[in-house]
């Protein structure tokens, strides 16, 4: 219970340190409304244009909500690859590693104190501009499924950014790992255009792969709740976050011990 | 006038052999982002495999207009790499040490870095550009004529958003609001949006004139077409001088003469 309180502090200090620049989280927390507008332009004249109401078994209205979801969460995810890769470069990871408490339970209570009130900010800007472009959001009933599994994800995220963020132990810059990263999330994750609108074949690659679990799975289930996808996407998740946390794990623990530091 | 631009030059020279210092860096930030953009296109490709065409927009003129905005965003971080962080370089009181020299304040400071991956999205832009099934030489002429302009015009944008710092205190959030709404436009067929958004789209917001237009430059010649992309770009560069100059008489010094590497 002790251990858990000095990372309670850190997640608070870290909320407050993330809302004191206020017209920056603003200005930031209004890219959802623009993304969520050109989807829209696009999305309506797609589906005028196939004459349907639905495509892959979802309505305008569900893309939209599904793209709302997915936004807030690429929006709000924790960006700690970078952060984690210059403490290695330029030695202050050194000064992290001497305090008295785990170097990744630090940062993952400092990020999520960092991603709540970006979350929540985007959720109410992308839920409102959705409301207004599509009408009013999906079965409430859903939602707390959905959360839950917005949090899996977020863990997920966390666990391979910062993977990546340790990778500068081993190579020169992280930075190209990380953007090509985030376009699989955009791609095969399902952020630009939702799983099931594509070919059959990528289809069943593309949901089998982490990042469904990261982007798809979230989104589909808060338009579409149903609790048989609740447990399928929950088992992947755990599953994935397994492999993940044991490969973050492994990587920190060999990170640490090619770590060399000179001077004080 | 040929003395600035000798000088510009040798920035340049000298940026890029600083960029080249760790080679493996570079290299890797040219060969990441020239991928990160071809996952990014993925997105077209689907979507045109499934749904064939958007109100006249096919594969092919997304790989254009990939291609001119990709090159015009790679050139611009290549040789005004610092018109992406000016609002942090006023707030911070950095802009002492090029007050301090003899050089075009605004110049001297935008062209003072190059982002490393630029290469990788102007190499990028040429590809793709290529992939559309434009082949003759007059059209790739009109291709980076076309990347010149739009990197003109997307610079002075960059400018006159950051140079808002002047007078907000520290603009950088609203700069990079303004960039991803820049290229988020940009990067979408123009047919998409009428009416009041396609005003914006060529004045508040003038992605048109990184992405639309100049592709239909490259296309084929128009006297037009040009006309619309020279006087955008001279009218926004004017504008963006002009709001530099006037921020810079707020300008409160931060006594930071010191070396800008």
């Amino acid at each position: 219970m002790k251990a858990l309180k000095k990372y309670w502090a850190i997640f608070k200090i870290q909320v407050v340190n993330s809302l004191a620049y206020p017209a920056e989280l603003l200005w930031r927390s209004l890219a959802i409304v623009l993304f969520l507008w050109i989807f829209a332009q696009l999305w309506k004249v797609t589906y005028a244009a196939a004459g349907t109401a639905t495509i892959g078994g979802l309505s305008l209205h569900d893309t939209l909500w599904y793209l709302m979801l997915a936004e807030t969460i690429e929006l709000s995810r924790p960006r700690l690859a970078r952060n984690i890769a210059d403490t290695v470069k330029d030695g202050s990871i050194a000064y992290l590693l001497n305090k008295p408490y785990n170097f990744l339970l630090y940062h993952l209570s400092a990020s999520l104190g960092e991603s709540v009130f970006r979350w929540l900010l985007n959720a109410a800007f992308g839920g409102l501009i959705a409301w207004m472009l599509v009408g009013p959001p999906p079965d409430q009933r859903g939602w707390p499924l959905a959360l839950i599994a917005i949090l899996g994800a977020w863990l997920l995220n966390f666990c391979t950014s910062a993977t990546i963020g340790l990778a500068a132990f081993v190579a020169e810059e992280v930075a190209p790992f990380e953007w090509i990263y985030q376009k699989f999330i955009f791609i095969l994750g399902g952020m630009l255009i939702p799983l099931d609108f594509y070919p059959k074949g990528l289809q069943s690659i593309a949901k089998a792969l982490p990042f469904a679990y990261m982007m798809y799975g979230p989104a589909r289930l808060f338009v579409t709740p149903d609790l048989g996808r609740f447990a399928a996407l929950l088992a992947g998740q755990l599953a994935w976050l397994a492999f993940f946390g044991g490969l973050l794990s492994l990587a920190f623990a060999r990170g640490a011990r090619r770590l060399a530091i000179n001077g004080g | 006038m040929l003395k600035e631009i000798r000088f510009l030059f040798s920035l340049w020279k000298t940026n890029l052999l600083a960029a080249m210092e760790y080679r493996a860096a570079f290299l890797s930030q040219m060969i990441g982002m020239m991928l990160n953009n071809a996952v990014y296109f993925i997105f077209w490709v689907i979507f045109f495999d499934r749904f064939k065409e958007l109100r006249g927009w096919q594969l092919s003129d997304m790989f254009l207009i990939f291609g001119v905005a990709a090159g015009a965003f790679g050139l611009a971080s290549l040789l005004f790499g610092n018109a992406f962080n000016l609002s942090e370089i006023i707030a911070n009181g950095r802009l002492d040490y090029y007050l301090s020299l003899p050089r075009p304040v605004l110049l001297h400071t935008i062209a003072s870095r190059t982002v490393a991956s630029g290469m990788g999205d102007f190499t990028y832009g040429i590809l793709s550009y290529l992939a559309s099934g434009q082949t003759s030489w007059s059209g790739l002429a009109r291709f980076f004529f076309g990347v010149i302009l739009a990197c003109a015009a997307f610079t002075a944008f960059m400018i006159i958003v950051h140079s808002l710092t002047f007078w907000l205190g520290n603009a950088s959030g609203f700069a990079g609001l303004a960039l991803n709404a820049m290229l988020s436009f940009a990067l979408y067929p123009v047919s998409l949006f009428e009416g009041a958004a396609k005003f914006v789209l060529f004045t508040i917001i003038p992605a048109a004139l990184m992405g639309a237009i100049p592709a239909e430059f490259a296309r084929s010649f128009d006297w037009g077409t040009l006309g619309e992309l020279s006087l955008g770009a001279f009218v926004l560069l004017a504008l963006a001088i002009l709001i530099f100059q006037r921020g810079l008489r707020r300008y409160e010094s931060g006594s930071a003469i010191q070396t800008e590497v």
